[in-house]
């Protein structure tokens, strides 16, 4: 991982201007297990930084969902692909781009995937998988994918909490 | 996976020893918790204390948990951290598995006193 600190947080800035110019740049291989470990060390970082548990828990959630997309799908038929993750924080809010050379989305676009209401469901229906795009829908904003070249990029932003910088 | 388990009466506790229940490990999850709930008859009480972090293929995981053990089982959800109760409630799997604050509060409902 290299992570480049643009700028400490300087507390006698007081709250009136809640910026942290931090970011990083990481490389990781297209595998479950490096998604695991990536997540561990970039909220570890970002722990350190100060920001809040809530916004942390988002933010890894976000890109897990993200990232195993991309192992799943986009490299499924690939044994060596690669995820490029840019991550900073500053002017309130974690902003992320994550690119691959995998496949494209179907019809280049996001999925729609249903919301359920798994309540109303018998056990053997419930549904195992899913989730995803829905979980990344309700924690981001900006959500926006384009296929550019061979590339998928996909970009959103994660609001931090006034209280937490 | 390592997933601690231990009977009182009927009822079957799995306690997960892991951080993560992702894509890492989701398989490894559903076959372990087949190989632990064969010979369970009453409910089964899993025990997340550990747990920090659940995705959406570890709650897919946890999903398969609960129909191996069928219309008439019951999985039942313990000591969750905050980051796991927000993905159930977001996926609104809090309706569909009955979650207790604590180990003793799940044992407590099934009339179950916790082990010493």
């Amino acid at each position: 991982m290299n992570l480049v600190k643009l700028a400490t947080p300087d507390p006698l800035d007081g709250p009136s201007d809640p910026k942290i110019g931090w970011q990083s740049q990481i490389a990781l291989s297209a595998t479950p297990q490096e998604v695991s470990r990536c997540l561990v060390g970039l909220c570890q970082d970002l722990l350190q930084l100060g920001l809040s548990i809530e916004n942390l828990f988002s933010l890894e959630l976000v890109l897990a969902e993200i990232l195993n997309n991309i192992v799943e799908h986009a490299y499924s038929d690939a044994s060596n692909g690669t995820i490029q993750i840019q991550v900073s924080v500053h002017d309130m809010a974690i902003w992320c781009v994550v690119q691959d050379t995998g496949k494209a989305m179907p019809n280049a676009q996001l999925p729609k995937q249903p919301r359920y209401d798994p309540q109303d469901m018998a056990v053997q229906d419930l549904p195992e998988g899913g989730f995803g795009w829905t979980l990344i829908r309700d924690l981001t904003h900006d959500l926006k994918y384009v296929r550019k070249g061979n590339f998928n990029k996909c970009s959103f932003r994660i609001d931090l909490e006034a209280q937490t910088v | 996976m390592n997933i601690h388990s231990e009977s009182i009466g009927q009822v079957t506790i799995l306690r997960v020893g892991a951080d993560r229940i992702d894509a890492a490990v989701a398989i490894q999850f559903k076959d372990t918790f087949r190989d632990l709930v064969a010979d369970a008859t009453g409910p089964v009480i899993l025990d997340l204390e550990q747990v920090s972090f659940l995705d959406s293929s570890g709650l897919g995981a946890v999903v398969a948990a609960r129909k191996i053990l069928g219309d008439a089982g019951e999985l039942e959800l313990c000591s969750l951290s905050p980051a796991v109760d927000k993905v159930m409630k977001l996926t609104r799997m809090n309706t569909v598995f009955p979650i207790h604050g604590s180990l003793d509060a799940a044992l407590n409902s099934h009339g179950v006193a916790p082990a010493a």
